[in-house]
């Protein structure tokens, strides 16, 4: 200051002198606090930086094995989601109508609990399925999904369906675990990114950022990348290939590239006999060949039926035979002939992609995949099968279901499930209770607000969509009821699910709604009766796993400051909810169900006559883990890594039991089950026709939209906002501004649009003939088929910000729910037929 | 003597931008302003378009233009090599953003508080967060450096000032790695002495081809890159924010 001061006078108009800051700094108190990301979906490990209390920035923790020291562009900016002005700071009671934008007056925590417990229980009394739980990302299972739906007998609802819900039920009924697909990074030499958004946001179980890491340490070993998506944009320098697929017909192209394997024969026989159902004999009719109710096969040493699980049984997996009066065929050999039509012109006509370049799949998945290789870990055997796919978000699409089964059939063919190098679907082989579940189906005529188990959607992801389409219909769909109290914890679903219409609709029937949010949502702003305040980084919350798939560990978002204004933490919340409610204590109560939630042993169990804090029910979980010094070590340490995760729980062929002693579902008898049921109970073609034993190409029905809605949309997540509310962040919006519209320079030329023209974009229904429409601007780029644009699913307004303001439209707007536009499975399709002009 | 580089290896880079974010909120630098900034860009026809990503800090130029122009010393090289700006010797005149092929140098045109990614002073702040919002504070960062004893860290310091990428200064006078660096997912941000052939920085680019950029106009960066240079047909895809 002296120098510059005496070299040119004093800078008064630079206005240095209001920093003058000695720089002296002795006396601040310098920390750093151990937590878990809030913002994401991955939970990774966290280092808030605090001077004199205030975090000045949130740092990678070095230990954590999903992040090891770093954060995504979320992680750093969620700072602004811990100090946001426009957060919520106490609870709000509604002054005003609803469907209009809110106002509200402060109110205590006590009058604000009061009401909410007082109507939660009016609700519970008159009919319990009249009240409804609605989350958005759960940070805490067991503390809101499990111990408040089953002490408050609540309907849960949630977003699986507008995730991957539909590649989750396809991989949980085909091979058991709960998840999509992904590789085996450490071992694989092949990865078709299937829709994998690689650079920008996610993959199947985390929401970015490990996967990356993983993806790049197996670059260094030469993996090969082939990129299958309409854009190419998010795989970055990765695509050593890309097939520019046409969005809809990815069943198409896993179904040519079974028939190219099979007609390659590069099978693994074995795998198919001893852990598939591709030898069970199919009848005529469809269903298996059953004696005393065991599934039969035909026998290769004796030349007749035996039981599937006879000792020493050899199953002939081609041919058909004769049984009683019955002509039998093993699952693999109907499979065989179903997907013979399937070749790759066919596939290169229907998905919009080059015969040469399929064939070149289907040959790099053969000769990569090394059948009868074997890979040692640890003195442990695997099979050795280094293909592997990733896909996740894809599949929300009409034929998402049947499509990532026949992705899933496609490893199979070649033993890659489960196998080292190969593709998996869970962090750890562990098979989901609706294997069996979805199997066993009983269809019921008085189906609940979702329509679980119904005969529109048997298997039934569960999609708030449809629920407002039920609301505003009950009887078009045998429902005798409409819930009337609402709980809303951190989920928005204006901007968020789709069908905005629908679901304004729908609000407005809740009788009454709460929401516990850190900030005044667009759903919450048209429709909370009261807002209770949730703190974003200032709380106890967990426990999240830390696992990278070889690493496991387990950590604890613990508070970094005192909660802001009167927010409390979430498990708080519901502490205090359920005690307003009378609903705390005793057994089936509140604390009740935590214990059972965190499979707390009764020296741990929390005594059910008391009110605990957030911190001592962590402390009693840390110690029923083990952690002798209790939710201290979280507090200093804030992740524990437990070590490496043995290949006997990672690959299926390697645990005590194979693949847990599931048979994987080559051939689908229960679908085809269901189909027959459900044309017998009457529903439309459009409802049963997915379901079958074996994925079978239909036409996408977006397709019939009339030829003026002549493009494609599909919306992508970005990395600045995926998986979290965070548009709202200055730091995030401030790296991507606005809501836009991807287009081929060509498919802009041919409408006289150039790079940031105003546009108009229609969607239309092909069956209802309804349409939709918004405003955005053009985003020029290459990286994108023709005949298709694409939007990031974010933006619309989410939260009562400034920040927000003038952001643009979400693309949930033009999507659809219903028939043609919905899976199955219930499961939300993010495809439409749309036209595009200049505004 | 020690060279303080950045060696950064495109190969790596996913462009996910969050070094862009980790400088903004160790350094607190204005809106709009982005000592690190990471290029997106397309390049070629559909279907043989293809995506690459290009981070962008100070170069830290062993011939700095910026530093030859600075009309009162303000810019200058320290310790190590590294290109800093003292803040508060600074008069505005910009000439070092004149004189800098790379378009590093960021100009404070307004008070910078009305910038910063929360408005600290905007009565709506008090009235919204009822107070509970602490407002920003690092006193590291306003901190002199050196054995100069000159304030060079951090941004957003004052209203007509330049202000640009210090490598974090105030970090690698503590041992640390620059914010950026020790940020970045996939390890694309390598950081050390180029002197030191045992670097993390020379290690990386020992058995690599690397290129720095506008090698023709002899300004020798301390910043190397790794991978295939950028195609002079590239164009850029989704800027941030940029100032009006």
């Amino acid at each position: 200051m002296a120098a510059s001061r005496f070299l040119f006078g004093p800078l008064t108009t630079l206005g240095a002198a209001e920093e003058s800051d000695s720089g002296d700094h002795t006396g601040t108190v310098d920390e750093w606090v151990p937590t878990t990301c809030w913002i994401g979906k991955q939970d990774c490990g966290m280092l808030a930086h605090r001077i004199d209390g205030r975090v000045v920035k949130l740092e990678g923790h070095p230990s954590h094995p999903r992040n090891m020291g770093t954060l995504c562009p979320k992680g750093v900016g969620q700072i602004t989601a811990l100090y946001d002005p426009n957060r919520v700071m106490t609870p709000l009671i509604r002054t005003n109508g609803k469907g209009v934008k809110g106002e509200f007056r402060a109110a205590g925590w006590d009058e604000a609990l009061s009401l909410v417990a007082e109507k939660m229980n009016a609700a519970r009394e008159d009919d319990p399925r009249k009240l409804i739980w609605q989350k958005g990302r759960s940070k805490a299972k067991s503390f809101y999904d499990k111990a408040f739906v089953n002490a408050s007998g609540a309907t849960k609802l949630h977003h699986g369906a507008y995730c991957s819900d539909a590649g989750y039920r396809a991989c949980e009924y085909t091979v058991g675990p709960h998840g999509v697909l992904h590789p085996d990074f450490r071992n694989t030499d092949y990865v078709l990114a299937w829709g994998w958004n690689i650079t920008a946001g996610g993959g199947n179980k985390t929401c970015w950022l490990t996967w990356n890491q993983q993806l790049i340490e197996a670059r260094a070993r030469g993996v090969k990348v082939v990129v299958v998506d309409p854009r190419v944009r998010a795989a970055g320098a990765y695509a050593d290939k890309w097939l520019p697929i046409k969005p809809g017909t990815d069943l198409a192209l896993a179904l040519a590239l079974c028939n190219l394997v099979i007609g390659q024969d590069t099978l693994d026989r074995d795998y198919l006999r001893k852990y598939s159902n591709a030898g069970y004999l199919v009848q005529e009719d469809g269903k298996f060949l059953r004696i005393d109710d065991v599934e039969q096969v035909w026998d290769e040493t004796t030349g007749g039926p035996m039981p599937h699980d006879a000792d020493g049984v050899t199953p002939a997996l081609e041919g058909e035979f004769t049984v009683g009066d019955q002509t039998v065929r093993p699952g693999f050999q109907v499979f065989k002939e179903h997907v013979a039509g399937y070749t790759a012109e066919w596939a290169a006509e229907t998905c919009g992609l080059n015969a040469d370049d399929i064939r070149e799949v289907a040959a790099d998945l053969g000769s990569k995949a090394s059948i009868g290789s074997i890979r040692s870990f640890d003195g442990v055997d695997v099979p050795h099968r280094p293909v592997s796919i990733m896909t996740y978000h894809v599949s929300q699409q009409e034929l998402g279901f049947q499509q990532v089964r026949a992705q899933v059939m496609l490893m199979m063919l070649l033993g890659a499930m489960g196998a080292s190098g190969g593709t998996m679907v869970d962090w750890t082989w562990k098979v989901h209770k609706n294997y069996a579940g979805l199997d066993d189906i009983e269809i019921t005529d008085t189906p609940n607000i979702y329509l679980n188990k119904s005969k529109f959607y048997p298997i039934n992801s569960n999609n708030s969509s449809i629920v407002a389409q039920v609301m505003n219909d009950p009887e078009a769909f045998g429902v005798d009821y409409v819930p009337e109290v609402a709980i809303l914890h951190m989920v928005n679903p204006l901007s968020s699910f789709l069908s905005e219409e629908d679901l304004v609709e729908a609000y407005k029937k809740f009788k009454f709604v709460a929401v516990i949010d850190p900030w005044i949502s667009r759903t919450a702003d048209m429709f909370a009766d009261v807002i209770l305040p949730a703190a974003t980084l200032e709380k106890y919350e967990g426990p999240p796993s830390g696992t990278d798939q070889y690493t496991d560990a387990v950590a604890l978002r613990v508070p970094i400051q005192e909660p802001l204004g009167q927010s409390r933490g979430d498990i708080q919340i519901y502490l205090d909810l359920c005690e307003a409610a009378g609903i705390l204590f005793g057994e089936g109560g509140y604390l009740d169900e935590v214990n059972k939630a965190l499979k707390l042993s009764d020296e741990y169990a929390l005594p059910l006559d008391r009110k605990p804090t957030e911190r001592e029910i962590f402390d009693n979980w840390s110690k029923d883990q083990g952690i002798d010094e209790g939710v201290s070590f979280f507090e200093r340490e804030g992740v524990l890594v437990k070590g490496p995760v043995s290949a006997t729980k990672r690959y299926g062929y390697a645990m005590d039991e194979p693949f847990g002693g599931a048979i994987h579902r080559l051939y689908g008898e229960s679908l085809q089950g269901y189909q027959e049921e459900m044309k017998k109970l009457g529903v439309s073609e459009n409802y049963w026709k997915h379901y079958t034993a074996l994925p079978t190409w239909q036409k996408p029905i977006m397709d019939t939209s009339p030829a003026e809605y002549d493009l494609y949309l599909v919306s992508y997540k970005m990395i600045e906002f995926k998986q979290g509310r965070a548009t709202q962040s200055p730091l995030l919006a401030e790296l991507a501004p606005k809501q836009r519209l991807d287009i081929n320079p060509e498919t802009a030329r041919a409408r006289g649009l150039e790079d940031g023209d105003a546009v108009l974009v229609e969607s239309q229904n092909a069956v209802t003939g309804f349409t939709r429409q918004l405003k955005t601007v053009v985003h020029i780029t290459s990286s994108i088929r023709p005949d298709t644009v694409a939007m990031p699913h974010h933006y619309g307004e989410i939260a009562r910000s400034p920040v927000t303001e003038g952001q643009g439209p979400t693309p949930n707007v033009l999507f659809f729910t219903g028939e043609g536009y919905t899976a199955n499975t219930g499961d939300q399709s993010f495809h439409v037929k749309v036209r595009v002009e200049k505004a | 003597m020690t060279r303080l580089g950045m060696v950064i290896d495109l190969e790596k880079c996913v462009g996910c931008r969050a070094c862009m974010v980790a400088c903004k909120v160790e350094n607190n630098t204005p809106e709009s302003a982005f000592w690190m900034y990471v290029f997106r860009l397309e390049d070629g026809e559909y279907p043989e378009s293809r995506v690459s990503f290009l981070p962008r800090p100070c170069q830290h130029c062993d011939n700095a233009p910026c530093v030859k122009v600075c009309p009162v010393g303000a810019r200058y090289t320290r310790d190590h090599g590294i290109v800093v700006t003292d803040w508060d010797r600074c008069i505005g005149c910009r000439y070092c953003e004149v004189a800098c092929p790379y378009g590093v140098n960021y100009f404070n045109y307004k008070k910078p508080k009305e910038l910063q990614y929360l408005n600290w002073e905007n009565p709506d702040v008090e009235v919204h967060s009822q107070g509970e919002v602490p407002p920003y504070k690092n006193p590291v960062l306003a901190g002199k450096f050196g054995p100069e004893q000159r304030k060079v860290a951090g941004g957003g310091h004052t209203k007509g000032v330049m202000e640009k990428c210090t490598f974090c200064v105030h970090r690698v006078d503590s041992g640390l790695d620059p914010a950026c660096v020790v940020n970045c997912p996939v390890g694309a941000l390598i950081f050390g002495d180029l002197e030191d052939p045992e670097s993390p920085a020379s290690r990386a680019i020992a058995d690599k081809p690397a290129y720095r950029l506008l090698e023709e106009r002899d300004t020798r960066p301390k910043v190397r890159y790794i991978g295939a240079p950028v195609s002079s047909t590239a164009r850029e895809i989704e800027r941030p924010k940029v100032r009006n």
